[in-house]
């Protein structure tokens, strides 16, 4: 196994010659001295039995049972620009697996060849990530174990050194083999590993003047920074993600960061740091007012964190602006409030706007199961008018699990 | 929490027209989002931009710019998912819903006549009441029921809704067809060990022509852990002297030479995270028996961040306590030991959510 960062230490520790030689590329190719990308066969990623069947049964039968569920011929992207998740993460494994069921699904998700590495990548890239966003993701961790080293040698360009797999398809499988392996110290020191990757680009991009590269290395080395911090958290150390965190240069100035780490400060239970961070415009207004209705939750002055949930509600929709969080936060101060009646009408006109995230549904069958006995007749028809709702690019299909049946 | 049906005290055997519901309100979370990127083989197609995320992959929608992406929490909060640990020094809140909820009538059919069709009933004078048992105590306590304002602080106004409207007094409330009549409790838990929380709803029962009183309890039991672990000692500290030769020598000085030599003494104190999650101190003080003052020598002299305790972790604190000087004899008990008084403790978890202990009275062993 060569490791990436050997590599690329190997290739930073080579004098920079000013032109590619062909000596170059053959001196390139010597430490790993394997076969050439085109020629490298990418079948054990083809196998079925890394794959798990979906069963429908998770789904309620509103969703089921309904026009708006996709034919198999449906065309992989359009899938995704639906919401139509389960139906692709389908389509990708029948892709990869050389197994349509038809002619005409086969026509539809063509068989993958197994040297097209790009297009293999790809298909595993949504299979895995189609089973994150159906609320899979115990079946995705496994799936991706198949992946095995990812920084193995056979991944990468023996003369680029560039690693084959997509970024994304790299930083997902990272996330899923660290709960696969339950080790959670895995995800980051392969963040690690891959912001020295995003450096060296960096320098690469800045000396050739390659701007757009250089943009997009960038954004991938904050990005980094920021997935480490939640990678802290979810190994529970939640005071090594502020020290993180408090490294973290805010570049971008959009107040995206102020915020991130004054929620971080509020899972954490220190209110007045959480309200430091976004003090003087640092989180920008709406994000500052947000930050301080939560820290008046937190403290558990509901009446006050209700006018200001109230205020912003107000205001956003003065200015045609929509957001989820600001009606469902109102809805929950209520409860705590013993107002849960208004609560209720609140979410469930989030509903009728077309609004469905897993929290609004939770919450709101939350609220049913407070409100009678007979919940699940309820929650059924929520699961109806759910259903009727337009396929988007936001998800449509909803498990059982989000209402709580 | 588990939960059962008291023996019902009711004589009537029909199902009940009110229904029990409960929530512990321990403090909402913020919720977790894993955002992905678009596919980049599809970004030609969706025309999203490289490193754009799936949209499906963010806990909510907003075009507010106020999710900040791709960080792992969002500001959009989940309602507690279960009960979850309790814990000595938290305050244990829970919300009470009662409900009217007559079953639909079934629809007529040859084997239900209409002449068997229950009568239309309607539900007056709603009432919850509960009591807390704790380990410790031989009978329950009545528990005060809100709608509360803030933590503990009767609301203002009562400006509820529907039903709740005119529930803040003792009397009840008439209720209409899916009509819920909400309250909440809080309750400071003090001991480790088994609670139980009493809760009876009564309403009068009115049909056409007649009416009944019915009542019914439910008990919800669960158990409180310790959540700190606290381990003090205190050992004594030579007298003063730097202070005391700039005070001026006034007559008494002859009289007590207790005052001029300050006794000090050195109180540490080991406090062990022993609950599951994490807790950030907030302060810890010391609250002293007169003619005794204290130094803190702990984070915020040093100017340190708060301490934060993940499970099992221990944080060391220390005070140096001395006599105030101010003439006022300092507290002994009849072995002649220095009464300090108590050392509190406020600590915060997930979402601001507070807990407080004191200890019992700490001293010194008298070392004149």
């Amino acid at each position: 196994m060569v490791h990436i960062a050997d590599i690329f230490g190997w290739l930073a520790a080579r004098p920079r010659s000013a032109t590619k030689g062909p000596l170059d590329a053959d001196e390139a190719s010597t430490p790993s001295g394997i076969v050439p990308v085109t020629e490298r066969d990418f079948s054990h990623l083809l196998r079925p039995e890394i794959f798990h069947q979906l069963s429908p049964l998770s789904i309620p039968p509103p969703f089921r049972n309904t026009t708006k569920q996709p034919t198999p011929e449906t065309p992989i992207a359009e899938l995704l620009a639906h919401g139509q998740f389960r139906a692709a993460a389908i389509a990708s494994v029948q892709a990869l697996t050389s197994s349509p069921v038809s002619a005409t699904i086969a026509a539809a998700h063509p068989p993958v060849d197994p040297s097209d590495y790009a297009r293999v990548f790809s298909l595993f890239y949504i299979r895995l990530a189609c089973l994150c966003l159906i609320d899979s993701m115990p079946l995705a961790a496994q799936e991706a174990k198949a992946l095995e080293d990812l920084n193995q040698a056979y991944y990468l360009d023996p003369i680029t050194g560039a690693h084959l797999m997509p970024w994304e398809l790299r930083l997902l499988a990272i996330r899923l083999q660290t709960i696969g392996f339950g080790d959670p110290r895995r995800a980051i020191m392969s963040y690690y590993d891959m912001a020295r990757e995003a450096h060296l680009q960096i320098g690469k991009a800045a000396k050739a003047h390659e701007n757009t590269d250089l943009e997009l290395w960038k954004r991938r080395l904050v990005e980094l920074g920021i997935k480490v911090g939640g990678a802290l958290i979810e190994m529970e150390d939640l005071a090594g993600a502020a020290a993180h965190m408090a490294t973290l240069r805010d570049t971008a100035q959009d107040g995206k960061l102020a915020t991130a780490k004054a929620l971080l400060w509020l899972h954490l239970g220190d209110v007045d740091a959480a309200s430091r961070c976004v003090r003087d415009g640092k989180g920008g207004p709406v994000c500052e007012k947000v930050v301080l209705a939560l820290v008046d939750m937190a403290n558990g002055h509901f009446e006050d964190g209700l006018k200001k949930w109230t205020e912003l509600k107000a205001e956003l929709e003065e200015n045609g602006i929509q957001d989820e969080m600001v009606g469902a936060n109102l809805a929950v101060c209520l409860l705590y409030l013993g107002r849960m009646q208004e609560g209720r009408q609140i979410l469930e006109s989030l509903v009728d706007e077309g609004q469905s995230s897993r929290t609004l549904l939770f919450n709101l069958s939350t609220m049913y199961e407070l409100c009678t006995d007979r919940a699940k007749a309820l929650k059924a028809r929520l699961a109806d008018r759910v259903s009727n709702l337009e396929p988007t690019s936001h998800g449509w299909e909803k498990t059982n699990a989000d209402f709580k049946l | 929490m588990s939960h059962q049906r008291y023996p019902s005290m009711d004589p009537v055997k029909e199902p009940h027209s009110v229904s029990l519901k409960v929530l512990r309100l321990s403090r909402p979370s913020l919720v977790a989002q894993h955002t992905l990127a678009a596919p980049s083989e599809l970004q030609p197609t969706t025309g999203a931009a490289p490193d754009d995320l799936v949209p499906a992959s963010l806990a909510y929608r907003s075009t507010a710019g106020t999710n900040p992406d791709p960080f792992l929490l969002t500001p959009i909060l989940n309602l507690p998912p279960s009960f979850g640990s309790a814990y000595v020094g938290e305050t244990f809140s829970c919300t009470l819903c009662a409900n009217q909820d007559i079953p639909p009538e079934p629809p007529a059919t040859a084997q239900t006549p209409a002449k068997v069709q229950p009568q239309k009933k309607s539900i007056r004078d709603v009432k919850i009441e509960a009591e807390m048992k704790t380990p410790g105590s031989a009978s329950a306590q009545k528990l005060l029921l809100g709608p509360h304002g803030d933590d503990g602080t009767p609301a203002a106004t009562a400006e509820a809704t529907g039903a709740a409207a005119d529930a803040a007094g003792a009397g009840g409330v008439d209720l209409e067809p899916g009509q819920t009549l909400q309250k909440i409790v809080n309750f400071d838990l003090k001991e480790e060990g088994n609670h139980v929380l009493a809760v009876t709803v009564s309403y009068y029962e009115a049909t056409e022509t007649s009416g009944r009183t019915r009542t019914f309890r439910k008990l919800y039991q669960f158990v409180c852990k310790g959540s700190l672990i606290v381990r003090t000692k205190v050992g004594p500290l030579p007298y003063n002297t730097a202070t005391t030769r700039k005070v001026p020598k006034p007559a008494e000085d002859d009289e007590n030479k207790q005052l001029r030599q300050k006794r000090r003494w050195i109180m540490e104190a080991q406090l062990e995270n022993c609950s599951e999650d994490a807790m950030q101190l907030e302060r810890v003080v010391l609250n002293l028996e007169t003619g005794l003052r204290y130094r803190d020598a702990n984070w915020i002299v040093s100017e340190s961040p708060r301490p934060v305790l993940h499970p099992g972790e221990v944080e060391q604190v220390c005070f140096v306590v001395e006599e105030d000087g101010k003439g006022s004899a300092v507290v002994e008990d009849s072995d002649g030991r220095v009464v300090f008084g108590v050392l509190g403790i406020g600590w915060r978890t997930e979402m601001g959510n507070r807990g407080f202990l004191s200890t019992g009275k700490l001293g010194a062993r008298n070392t004149r």
